[in-house]
């Protein structure tokens, strides 16, 4: 049996951890490119979501790569990514590849549920060796989206253009041809101490842009077009408030903690939407926007695929967190006919208006230093 | 007890009375929830004792208010939907709109009907004043009592009188569903000299005729006979709709599956259309169901029409009158 399972963003580095310490026999497609959106569209329906259209590209290159079983989540409400699994099975067997799929549910994740999931695959395997992997896998999610916010900030302001890039395109190499969690570590500790060790300049005052929207094109460099670093190249410093890690945070720590606590964003969302749940990340979208305009970022950026529903509900109270904190923010839709150099231009203005801004309001600041004086 | 309060309002409902001066309109847009669940909602605040006005049918200044309020993205019968509820703004104190979250044990609703009160309020710059119910079965039924409770405190009646009057309001619901489906009852296309058509689609497409174009009448009009969901009882639907039976869905997915498979399996069944919004998120994946099924299972001729805003009638007419004559 071997499984295959489909990218988001850096998620593969903790999945390799878990199948490798578990000891399953697997095929990583290769990262997203243009043969993946290629193979994914073909075969969906037209106004499905981008997300759908990778997904599927990526278990097909998988089961080129010889797969027979697909890892994936599903769950229930109101966002099509619960009911993704089943027609992608539909798809895939019309396609005529007759794969088992494994939905591990994303509703009600605990450790058990997820144990009696991958059952199937980990058949002759001790249970301690399961927790002990999941548990590892969680760890290496905290420590790659601890690289990744490293990145971010050494990005915008190393004294040489280009080095952060490089170093994080070598990890992502090395990475890949790393096997088990021990070598896996090794990698991420290596490309941290080599930004770390990064010339930057410290008196640098970026611009600080933050990421909100759909959860899977935000962490998706080749659903985003890569919006994270070409604003770090730009000098942009980019928060992207949607990382694995918050997300496993949520969903499947504090669930299972006996103390119940409260989703931060989902209170200050609830400025705006009286309700628990909007589907998706709906309400996060509109509670990140709104923690973001409190604490001082010069700017928003929101990311959807092309009919996402939770989305185009949360985009509708933009206009008054935008009156209200006094925060830009600039809505880009994508879909897999992305003409990257009109998205590029897009941005490159919303930053010029918020250099613009950020000088128009200086002076202001400057008279307050100078009354203190 | 239950039953006598239900004869009782009843009359009220069928008198309409109760129109004092002082007391605060209702209004109820012709949008989205209001082609299933009209009766409820109307009862329920004329049982409570409070004028009803409901939106005009959809027209072209209801499309257009609603285009002008909405952001591009947003699907078309919601953007009727704003428009209708800008046209009660004027005219009433406070504008009915309910949240639904799920209405039935593992049957969600689109996500534009989680946030549709918030989406109306923001999209028309609070100059509204607006009453919801949420309706989370699937979680939680007392979310929609704690509703309850606040639209009795913000029209200032008694609390018991308002669950009463809801479930009164639930009662007559459900007894005006069971007429109705008992009169369009569907057991297999008799009329073998006529041809037999079925419309699918979401209710407020498929029942709002100026959205549909008057897609039921002109068919009707050709004399053929028009099927919808309407006329198969719920458990009928859930129990062919693949491949969700038994499992989570949302619950229009449940019904258009439901009937799609229903009426394909009827030899007599000449054709089925579905009507869909344009970038409709929910028929994205029923339809491509229905057709990968279709394609292996079921002969029948299939047509999608998918409408949005700019529509231009004589294209649409067109594509209908060539299934026509295809169908033969």
């Amino acid at each position: 049996m071997k499984i295959t399972f489909p990218h988001a963003g850096n998620m593969y580095v903790p999945i390799k951890v878990l199948l490798e310490t578990i000891g399953i026999c697997y095929v990583m497609p290769p990262l997203c490119n243009k043969r993946t959106l290629e193979y994914g569209s073909t075969h969906s329906p037209e106004f499905i979501c981008l997300p759908f259209k990778i997904i599927l590209g990526d278990f097909i290159h998988g089961i080129q790569n010889g797969a027979d079983t697909v890892l994936f989540c599903g769950g229930l409400g109101q966002c099509r990514l619960g009911y993704y699994g089943d027609l992608q099975t539909e798809i895939l067997k019309s396609v005529g590849h007759n794969v088992k799929f494994i939905c591990i549910d994303l509703t009600f994740m605990t450790v058990k549920e997820i144990v009696e999931k991958i059952k199937p695959l980990t058949e002759g395997k001790s249970l301690g060796k399961i927790i002990k992997a999941i548990a590892c896998a969680i760890w290496t999610v905290f420590r790659v989206d601890k690289l990744y916010r490293l990145a971010s900030y050494t990005r915008c302001r190393e004294v040489v253009k280009g080095y952060t890039d490089n170093t994080m395109k070598e990890f992502h190499t090395r990475v890949q041809n790393a096997k088990g969690y021990k070598a896996i570590i090794k990698e991420i500790n290596r490309a941290m101490r080599t930004l770390k060790t990064l010339k930057i300049d410290k008196k640098a005052k970026p611009l600080k842009v933050a990421i909100v929207g759909e959860f899977y094109v935000a962490l998706e460099p080749s659903a985003n077009l890569d919006v994270e670093k070409k604003l770090g190249n730009m000098g942009v410093e980019v928060h992207n408030t949607l990382s694995v890690s918050h997300w496993i945070m949520e969903h499947f720590i504090k669930r299972n903690l006996p103390v119940k606590s409260k989703n931060t964003p989902h209170e200050a969302g609830k400025e705006y939407m009286r309700t628990d749940d909007i589907g998706g990340h709906g309400l996060e979208t509109v509670g990140n926007a709104v923690l973001c305009g409190r604490s001082g970022y010069d700017g928003i950026i929101h990311l959807y695929p092309f009919t996402c529903m939770p989305e185009i509900i949360a985009q509708c109270t933009f206009n008054e967190i935008q009156n209200k904190y006094g925060i830009p923010i600039i809505t880009l839709i994508l879909d897999e006919m992305s003409g990257e150099a009109g998205y590029m231009t897009r941005v490159e203005a919303f930053i010029d208006i918020l250099e613009r801004k950020r000088e128009t309001s200086k002076p202001v600041m400057d008279k307050k230093c100078g009354m203190n004086v | 007890m239950l039953t006598s309060v239900a004869t009782a309002s009843k009359v009220v409902y069928n008198k309409g009375c109760c129109i004092s001066e002082n007391l605060p309109v209702i209004g109820l847009p012709k949008g989205l929830f209001y082609y299933e669940h009209s009766i409820l909602w109307e009862s329920f605040f004329k049982i409570l004792g409070f004028p009803v006005i409901t939106s005009e049918d959809t027209n072209k200044e209801i499309l257009d208010n609603g285009i002008i309020h909405c952001s591009n993205e947003t699907c078309l019968p919601v953007k009727v939907f704003h428009g209708h509820v800008y046209s009660l703004k004027d005219k009433t104190d406070y504008i009915f709109i309910p949240r639904y979250t799920s209405i039935d044990k593992n049957e969600y609703t689109c996500p534009k009907f989680c946030g549709l009160p918030d989406m109306a309020l923001l999209n028309l710059k609070n100059k509204i004043k607006v009453l919801e119910v949420k309706l989370h079965i699937d979680k939680d039924t007392g979310l929609t009592f704690e509703s309850l409770k606040e639209i009795a405190r913000i029209l200032g009646v008694n609390y018991q009188d308002t669950i009463e009057a809801f479930q009164t309001a639930i009662e007559l619901f459900h007894e005006k569903k069971q007429e109705i489906s008992r009169v369009n009852c569907y057991n297999q296309v008799r009329d073998l000299k006529k041809r037999a058509v079925s419309v699918l689609g979401h209710p407020y497409v498929i029942y709002d005729s100026y959205l549909s174009m008057k897609l039921i009448k002109k068919l009707k009009e050709k004399d053929i006979d028009v099927y919808t969901p309407l006329n198969l009882d719920h458990k009928t639907k859930r129990h062919n709709a693949y491949p969700y039976q038994g499992k989570a869905f949302w619950e229009v997915g449940f019904e258009n599956l439901g009937s799609a498979f229903t009426y394909a399996q009827d030899k007599n069944m000449n054709g089925i259309i579905y009507l869909s919004p344009f970038a409709c998120g929910v028929d994205a994946f029923i339809i491509e169901f229905i057709e990968r099924q279709f394609k292996d299972r079921y002969k029948v001729p299939f047509l999608k029409l998918t409408i949005d805003e700019h529509t231009g009638e004589a294209g649409f007419d067109t594509r209908v009158e060539a299934f026509l004559d295809m169908i033969g």
